[in-house]
């Protein structure tokens, strides 16, 4: 199931997006370039602001620890040396999570980060901030039955058949394919780790006429999404057809 | 006018056939918006939209409406006057940004002594003289080669309309912009129009009803995507109601 | 400290000559609400509600604590407001604006003190434990009417929340999971809304669900809190301009009116979201409840 994307659902921001994927949903909004404040000012980049807001409650450790993650991982995608001065503000505010995402028994702030990438992604594209490039990325999860293959992008009800996990990984790669993160958890050695690192590339960023959808790709004898690169590209598409339909309306 | 639009997303190189075929080869290849050239020879995209090329102009740019508007060099905009400094009004092209100097004597006919008087939260129509990423935009209201307004300068009365930074351009943009709503109102009824590319239009005509119709008429016509057909109507509907 | 961007002189101008002349810019009637639309999540106790351009996302929670020493036979509610940077960059986290604390003080009168909710029912066992039930209220996009709004996403997320069940056995309480058993409604007693109602002292006009641009023209707001049976549970004027008593009333009466027709279209709405939710009939069969 590819992600939906809802594209400038609000009116204030300069770019936002609502984003759903196994329900997970997740509102995201830009502001920027604006002002930055004379304490944040760097001379010759733009200073990031990454706000995580959970569903409940007031930012907790966790929340923090996402920002960071997130504020480091933009920064790369970012020309932030085209804007120098000035501040990008992304807020995430998560509206749902999936019951199961707190009975996995594994760390929950990897669950959601890829979701929150692609929410502050789509957010930057509709805010049009100059981007380096995109940024796809994917949770992989390894569990601990024998012979059961990596869970590629699971959904937390998939998950939660197949626990308890050995190790979860989330990867994310540059539309150039450059790995921009990677985080994960629990025991695994290089061959698991390599393994789940080109199962995620390949979602992430398999080039056109290499190795067909479904084909060396099957998890769980699921056939695999298709590359989230292409799924970004219908996205923008949709966006610029919405802004140019009156040039084909009658 | 369908165009086949090529999609680009940040990152994507541009191939070099799909780079402007130039009659003239001596022309240099301009880059818009939303292109960047990565020496050697590379030219990526930095902004999602469409690529669009102007094989007479060798120009290529990414044409996208959404996002804040980004002062550039050369636009009209509407800017609100925030203060008045010793020499400028500092004056706001969008919300949180950093303030743009609009110098008291850039105005037509303006000496020390007879300087406009403008109070807080004033609109002025003005051309951005400079702009860069380096130091904050400077904002004129006279045309520095001939001295004369041209138009320029604060707008008094009349009613701001917020529309998008696309629409804004289309209505520069004259006939290729296929914005014909205010010309189909213009055959009926008086008005003035002012247009900044920051995504504001002014509109005063003479009454509160007529300003707010043909205001909300380009809204409309702006939100709905509306063709030629989609504005004649509006335009009909308009003039009916008064 | 950013802030908020101020109205335009024209504009202000426009939109008092407008009033004078009987005419809102987006050609509402003075007493009109603006379009609204609620929606709920797939989760119980989240309302979406967008008033125009407004938008406020209310979220329920629950967990069990120990209830303070004072009040050991209510269970804890609050409510906590939060003005999103999405909403507008010159929203700091952590930093309340004016306007974010007029918001929650009157979101707290207006539902926790008018006792819209039985807290008593929260109690599990008296003194030991209780759940605390927590309403967490998100502005992410603003273009005025907040406090209407987020009371009506409140009301809305609280009459669709569903707390778990409880066994209580002597002195041990075992919560039972939604999947364990059906979860049950919370007591409501009554549902208050806001209606605020902008003042415009030189024209003489009272609006109804005034936009960003109205708001920053107004000279004073009364806020009006009442159910649909016409009990008010409070009254808050803000601003500088003095105002007519028999205006007031006035805006009661109007109040009522609106008030009405809010709880009916909340109403309409949880019907159809439930009527969606027991799309099989299961749910009758699986509730807990004993029809009493």
């Amino acid at each position: 199931m590819a992600p939906e994307a809802l594209l400038s659902p609000l009116h204030r921001a300069d770019g936002s997006a609502t984003y759903t994927h196994n329900r997970y949903s997740i509102l995201g909004a830009v502001n920027g370039p604006i002002e930055v404040q004379r304490r944040d000012e760097m001379p010759e980049e733009a200073t990031i602001e990454v706000n995580v807001r959970p569903a409940v409650g007031v930012g907790s450790p966790k929340e923090r620890h996402l920002e960071t993650l997130l504020h480091s991982t933009l920064r790369s995608i970012i020309l932030v040396r085209s804007i120098p001065r000035t501040l990008v503000q992304i807020t995430l505010q998560i509206r749902s999570l999936p019951e199961e995402d707190a009975m996995l028994g594994v760390n929950t702030s990897l669950l959601i980060l890829p979701h929150l990438l692609h929410t502050a992604l789509l957010a930057l594209l509709f805010s049009s901030v100059p981007l380096r490039a995109i940024v796809t990325s994917v949770l992989v999860a390894i569990p601990f039955t024998k012979g059961a293959g990596p869970l590629l992008a699971p959904s937390a009800k998939e998950l939660m058949r197949a626990k308890p996990f050995k190790s979860i990984h989330v990867f994310a790669f540059s539309g150039d394919r450059k790995m921009l993160l990677n985080e994960s958890d629990g025991v695994f050695g290089f061959e698991e780790w390599d393994e789940a690192c080109e199962m995620a590339e390949e979602v992430c960023c398999k080039e056109e006429g290499g190795v067909g959808l479904g084909e060396g790709m099957e998890v769980d004898g699921q056939s695999a999404t298709e590359n989230l690169e292409q799924w970004l590209r219908e996205v923008v598409k949709s966006k610029v057809e919405r802004e140019q339909r009156w040039r084909v309306a009658t | 006018m369908s165009l086949p639009i090529s999609i680009v997303l940040p990152g994507d190189k541009i191939p070099p056939d799909s780079l402007p075929k130039p009659q003239n080869k001596k022309k240099a290849l301009t880059l818009g918006p939303g292109l960047r050239h990565i020496p050697p020879e590379t030219i990526a995209a930095s902004i999602a939209g469409a690529l669009v090329t102007d094989n007479k102009k060798n120009a290529a740019w990414i044409e996208y409406n959404s996002g804040r508007y980004l002062p550039s060099t050369g636009d009209l905009i509407i800017a609100t006057v925030h203060t008045s400094g010793g020499e400028n009004f500092n004056c706001s092209i969008t919300p949180n940004t950093p303030l743009a100097a609009l110098p008291h004597l850039s105005f037509e006919g303006a000496t020390r002594k007879t300087r406009p008087v403008l109070p807080p939260n004033s609109l002025v129509y003005t051309r951005i003289l400079s702009a860069s990423s380096a130091v904050a935009p400077e904002l004129t209201c006279v045309d520095p080669s001939t001295g004369k307004s041209e138009g320029l300068g604060p707008l008094k009365g009349g009613m701001v309309f917020p529309i998008s930074l696309g629409m804004a351009r289309r209505l520069l943009a004259g006939r290729k912009g296929g914005v014909s709503v205010l010309e189909g109102l213009s055959e009926k009824m008086g008005f003035e129009v002012v247009v900044g590319r920051n995504g504001m239009l002014w509109v005063e005509a003479g009454s509160v009803k007529r300003t707010l119709a043909v205001g909300r008429a380009v809204q409309e016509v702006d939100e709905g995507g509306l063709g030629e057909k989609g504005q004649k109507k509006v335009v009909e509907r308009v003039l009916k109601g008064i | 400290m950013p802030r908020e961007a101020e109205i335009s002189l024209n504009e202000r101008a426009f939109i008092q000559q407008a009033l004078q002349e009987d005419l809102r810019l987006d050609g509402r009637a003075f007493d009109a609400f603006r379009p609204l639309q609620l929606t709920f999540g797939d989760e119980y106790g989240v309302a979406d509600v967008q008033l125009g351009k407004t938008r406020v996302i209310a979220r329920v929670s629950v967990e069990v604590t120990t209830p303070p020493p004072e009040r050991k036979f209510d269970g804890v509610f609050q409510i906590i407001t939060e003005f999103s940077p999405m909403a507008s960059p010159a929203f700091e986290i952590g930093r309340p604006t004016d306007a974010e604390v007029i918001l929650s003080r009157i979101l707290e009168k207006a539902i926790r003190r008018s006792n819209a909710l039985d807290t008593e029912s929260l109690c599990i066992i008296a003194g030991l434990k209780c759940f605390a039930l927590r309403a967490d209220v998100h502005i992410v996009d603003h273009d005025g009417g907040l406090i209407d709004a987020s009371c009506i996403a409140v009301m809305a997320a609280l009459q669709h929340f569903r707390r778990p069940d409880v066994i209580v056995e002597g002195e041990r309480a075992t919560v039972l999971s939604v999947r364990e058993r059906e979860p049950i409604p919370l007591s409501i007693l009554h549902q208050p809304l806001c209606v605020t109602f902008s003042y415009f002292e030189d024209e003489d006009v009272f609006l109804v669900d005034a936009n960003a641009a109205e708001e920053q023209v107004r000279q004073g707001e009364v806020i009006v809190t009442m159910n649909r049976h016409g009990e008010v549970c409070q009254i808050a004027k803000y601003g500088g301009a003095t105002m007519d008593p028999l205006a007031i009333l006035n805006c009661t009466n109007i109040a009522l009116q609106k008030v009405r027709e809010l709880s009916k279209f909340i109403q309409a709405r949880l019907d159809e979201d439930a009527a969606k939710r027991n799309a099989g009939g299961l749910l009758a069969e699986l509730s807990a409840e004993n029809a009493r």
